[in-house]
């Protein structure tokens, strides 16, 4: 019963459904929502935590202490307050959210330092923000292992970080945000292409016209997969220009990925608008869907070979890690398809593709319910 | 005038009990979703992947070694050349490598100086600083050297600085955002698409009668998701801690989301039709999370940005309640939240009306 695509049925579809993206605005919209993710959340998220607000009691007034205190005001980490207040007053301030950590320095520790003794030195952290106060942990015994230990150690670490060696977080947040916004965005223009015509009742239309359901489908999805191939450029020239993020593997692999990525961001909201009756549940399935796996299995916020258990397993169902991966590859390390892990990927990434396309056009029917 | 309002409400509440579809959608997200946010996720380096190539042939390496354990560290893998090693770096499945030297053994016996040397996946910085400072730590402790001070470290308000819970609060906090703006939207864009509305207008009941009853419903069916929520995941699951009182992160919850039903209106306002809604809540959202001070705490955005920051709801709400759950702040300190929250409400609401309350 199927016959051959045709494209010239294909071609006036195609050229009507993007005269109605046109004339309803919408095409401002396909452009303007990635590009302002990526550059807000690019500036926003900030997984270092600088200017940490430490208020400092130094209740020795001595040379060492005020030499501790300065190694604390030259760290781009903190921003030093001298108190005389109370520990209490301090410490209120800090549930005022006034300031972040409190460090007491005790009144006889220069004399202990000298006699050889150990001193007690008192730090209070905010810990509403449980992620945040562990790195001010961690900088806070930073500062003052480095300025108590006077004997060089032994063994020194060699370290040489790889990838990222400025450690910057642009380099390793923006690329997530690519995978982040071509997930997010083509899913949510999709996801009401078709819900859309069933509540307003044009799905009788293509119920009765001649046009088969495949040519339906390429019909449907093309335009929006045109109009947010150009994206895969925009995002690229943010991430390069804007957060100067360093480009070290092969383009073509980036923008072959990135289109295979559009694909299944299609065949989601697709999906989605196959089964969904209302468009008010396509909205919030979609976002509900495609955001936050989005946000948890990009490698962003946590490596995956640190997940374990059911995050494991969901990190490797959702197709954000396997482009990620590729992503992070064409923009810090460079290997390219000499890994035989990327090829691998990059074929998962095409199964997707064929699977969720063909759940669709199983699940498309082409009469009335 | 009252049993009037009161019947849109339920007829609200009516039709949104029809679609079972959408009951389930708001359901997963208050539940499941939820809960796959909190569990998912560890900021701080947990079962770190190491690596190791060990030229040395001794103990002393594996002494090293045995001191990289769980939760910070899995088991650390051994690589037989330093290609394989960074091969497995390279495709991610290693985040740290250490390659022990022929000579290591032998240069710290005769006590020279030694060097370790670190491969080090920094794509996520801070995990990557923070995991280099557990090294630092570990090799310290091994070499036994002493440091004449000691720290006394008081994590205030989350003592074991439990991260589960605090992602599954975020998660939730951000969630209620997300609902009542889309749900409320597209409760009046629908009607616009259908065209009900205009008969609405012309009906001789107060038009802001009727916003107010429909924005109502929506609140009500997001608090009821939040109450769940609290019951079966924040609570239920995680040990989240509760170091205020309930009843008053209710009320500022109901606050916050009907101001946030404003911005529904807003986009109703200004959306033709449901695809129209779900781009602009999503443009219109994301400046207010990223303003909210939820990623990166407000005083360190750019001062432009921190001016901007007074205007999202989301800011007093989230910063109310951590206060809440986490520092106990009591009930009548927490005034400058509940007015945040209101008064942005009440201007989003006066547009609102404006736009939405007269014929088209």
């Amino acid at each position: 019963m199927k016959s051959f695509v045709r494209f010239s049925v294909i071609k006036a579809f195609v050229h009507k459904e993007l005269t109605e993206l046109v004339r309803t605005k919408l095409i401002i919209m396909v452009y303007m929502m990635p590009s302002m993710v990526t550059i807000l959340f690019g500036y926003g998220i900030a997984m270092d935590v600088t200017h940490s607000r430490i208020s400092i009691i130094d209740n020795d007034n001595s040379k060492y202490s005020s030499e501790l205190i300065s190694k604390f005001s030259h760290s781009k980490y903190f921003d030093v307050t001298l108190t005389h207040e109370s520990e209490a007053e301090a410490l209120e301030a800090i549930k005022k959210a006034q300031s972040d950590i409190v460090l007491i320095i005790p009144s006889s520790f220069e004399k202990n330092l000298l006699k050889g003794q150990k001193s007690e030195l008192g730090v209070f952290i905010d810990a509403a923000f449980a992620n945040r106060a562990s790195t001010m942990q961690n900088y806070v015994q930073g500062v003052i292992q480095s300025a108590a230990t006077t004997s060089a150690p032994m063994i020194t670490l060699n370290t040489r970080t790889l990838f990222n060696q400025a450690m910057r977080d642009e380099d390793a947040i923006v690329p997530g945000l690519i995978g982040l916004v071509l997930l997010v965005a083509p899913a949510i223009l999709t996801a009401l292409l078709i819900v859309k015509e069933k509540e307003k009742g044009t799905i009788f239309n293509f119920y009765a016209s001649p046009i088969g359901k495949l040519e339906f489908l390429i019909a449907k999805l093309l335009p929006v997969f045109m109009l947010h191939s150009l994206n895969i450029f925009i995002l690229f020239i943010w991430a390069t220009y804007l957060f100067d993020v360093p480009f070290r593997g092969s383009f073509f692999l980036y923008w072959l990925s990135s289109e295979i990525y559009i694909l299944i961001s299609l065949s989601i909201g697709m999906l989605i608008s196959i089964i969904a009756k209302r468009q008010i549940v396509a909205v919030v399935l979609t976002v509900i869907i495609t955001i936050l796996p989005a946000f948890l299995y990009s490698g962003m916020l946590m490596p995956i070979s640190s997940m374990q258990g059911i995050s494991w397993v969901e990190a490797h169902i959702f197709p954000v890690m396997y482009y990620n991966h590729i992503l992070y590859d064409t923009f810090l390390i460079g290997q390219g398809f000499d890994s035989p892990k990327i090829v691998l990927y990059l074929c998962i990434l095409i199964g997707y593709v064929v699977a969720l396309l063909g759940l669709g056009a199983l699940f498309l029917k082409k009469e009335m319910r | 005038m009252k049993s009037l309002f009161f019947a849109i409400v339920f007829k609200e509440l009516k039709s949104f009990m029809r679609s079972a579809a959408l009951v389930a959608v708001v359901l997963y997200s208050f539940t499941i979703d939820i809960y796959v946010a909190g569990e998912g996720i560890d900021i701080e380096p947990r079962n770190v992947a190491v690596g190791y190539v060990d030229n040395s042939g001794g103990g002393i390496s594996k002494k090293i070694l045995s001191n990289l354990h769980s939760p910070e560290f899995v088991a650390p893998v051994q690589f037989l050349s330093q290609k394989e090693l960074s091969n497995a770096i390279y495709n991610k499945e290693i985040m740290v490598g250490l390659v022990f030297d022929n000579d290591f053994e032998k240069l710290y016996r005769e006590k020279k100086n030694t060097q370790l040397n670190v491969l080090l996946d920094a794509t996520s910085a801070s995990q990557g600083f923070t995991t280099l400072m557990y090294l630092q730590s570990i090799l310290l402790s091994f070499e036994d050297i002493q440091i004449p001070l000691e720290l006394k470290i008081h994590k205030l308000f989350n003592q074991n600085s439990d991260n589960k819970s605090f992602m599954a609060l975020s998660e939730l906090l951000s969630l209620i955002t997300m609902l009542v703006v889309i749900l409320t939207a597209i409760v009046f864009v629908k009607e616009k698409e259908d065209g009900t509305w205009d008969i609405m207008l012309l009906m001789p009941i107060d038009a802001k009668l009727t916003i107010l009853a429909k924005t109502l419903s929506q609140v009500i069916i997001v608090m009821g998701g939040v109450i769940l929520s609290l019951g079966f995941v924040i609570f239920g699951m995680f040990d989240t801690p509760m170091n205020g009182s309930f009843w008053s992160f209710i009320f500022l919850t109901f606050l916050y989301t009907f101001s946030s039903a404003g911005i529904g209106l807003f986009v109703a306002a200004i959306a033709k039709d449901v695809m129209q809604v779900a781009q602009f809540s999503i443009v219109i959202m994301i400046p207010l999370i990223f303003l909210s001070g939820a990623w990166t705490p407000v005083y360190t955005m750019h001062p432009f940005f921190q001016v901007l920051s007074f205007f999202s709801p989301l800011r007093y709400y989230i910063e109310g309640s951590e206060s809440i759950f986490y520092r106990g702040t009591p009930f009548l300190d927490l005034y400058p939240y509940y007015f945040g929250v209101m008064i942005l409400g009440f201007i989003l609401y006066i547009i609102g009306f404006k736009k939405i309350g007269r014929l088209f």
